[in-house]
């Protein structure tokens, strides 16, 4: 074999090597679902259990447009409401949109807390929506939702 | 088997009156892992851990409950505002998918 040849194949060999090995390690990495995995829409069924959420300016979902890190993106979820032992908000769901389980947390809120607001720090494994889901206590559900950029994947 | 875990409960303002609305936020040190991670060293899949239910009481009233899923991030913080309804303890209950269940407290005092 001459020299000029055997550079040749080895650079084909490299080329191969380099397409391959992402998409495989990334095959690879998909495979193994949350122990409980649970799609956006189904999410959103069973906690509102058929009912259509209203999109409302009354909540103010806060949430960075570009985080740098999925690992620990902060989330405030801030709603207009008396919170009074008539008309408060019973309950504040935050939802990912594209995560293997959607559902991130529900908090169920009562007329003591005095203010109707919930913060934390969630998990994002890419750029997708966060959704606030709200369930007022004469029945109504509320909803909010805004897209994040996530630079660095968190899950796993 | 009962791992102690560090936990912090804060509430804002420091100084607070009676019926005073104020800032409550519960850390924990926690992994929650959420099972689908790999150990990079053994290439393992982590099995999940993380905080089934949190639930705050207040002189033994049930203010706030969550259900948490594992896509909070690790070392979680919960922050919500509460009514100052006189002397007591507030005090945070914590369980695992794994069957972990961890108590904190903090005495609330109003003064004036």
């Amino acid at each position: 074999m001459q020299r000029r040849d055997f550079f040749k194949k080895l650079g084909t060999v490299a080329a191969i090597a380099a397409v391959a090995t992402p998409t495989f390690s990334f095959a690879a990495e998909a495979k193994p679902t949350g122990p409980n995995a649970m799609s956006f829409k189904t999410a959103v069924d069973a906690i509102t259990g058929g009912k259509a959420p209203k999109t409302s300016t009354l909540i103010k979902l806060k949430v960075p447009e570009i985080a740098e890190n999925g690992a620990v993106v902060p989330v405030t979820v801030n709603v207009d409401s008396p919170m009074t032992a008539d008309d408060y908000v019973k309950a504040i769901h935050i939802l990912s949109g594209k995560n293997s389980n959607a559902r991130c947390i529900d908090v169920n809120l009562t007329p003591a807390n005095g203010k109707a607001m919930f913060s934390t720090r969630i998990k994002l494994g890419g750029t997708q929506e966060v959704t606030a889901l709200v369930e007022m206590s004469n029945g109504q559900f509320l909803i909010a939702s805004q897209s994040v950029k996530v630079t660095i994947g968190g899950c796993g | 088997m009962a791992e102690k875990r560090k936990s912090l409960i804060k509430i804002k303002p420091k100084k607070y009156k009676d019926g005073e609305i104020v800032k409550v936020s519960f850390m924990v040190m926690h992994p929650m892992d959420t099972g689908m991670g790999k150990d990079k060293k053994t290439k393992k899949i982590i099995p999940a851990k993380y905080i089934n239910s949190v639930k705050f009481n207040y002189n033994g009233k049930e203010i706030t409950n969550m259900t948490v899923w594992e896509s909070l991030s690790v070392n979680p913080v919960f922050t919500t505002y509460m009514k100052i309804n006189g002397k007591g303890t507030l005090s945070v209950t914590y369980t695992d998918n794994t069957g972990e269940v961890n108590e904190k407290s903090k005495k609330i005092k109003p003064k004036g």
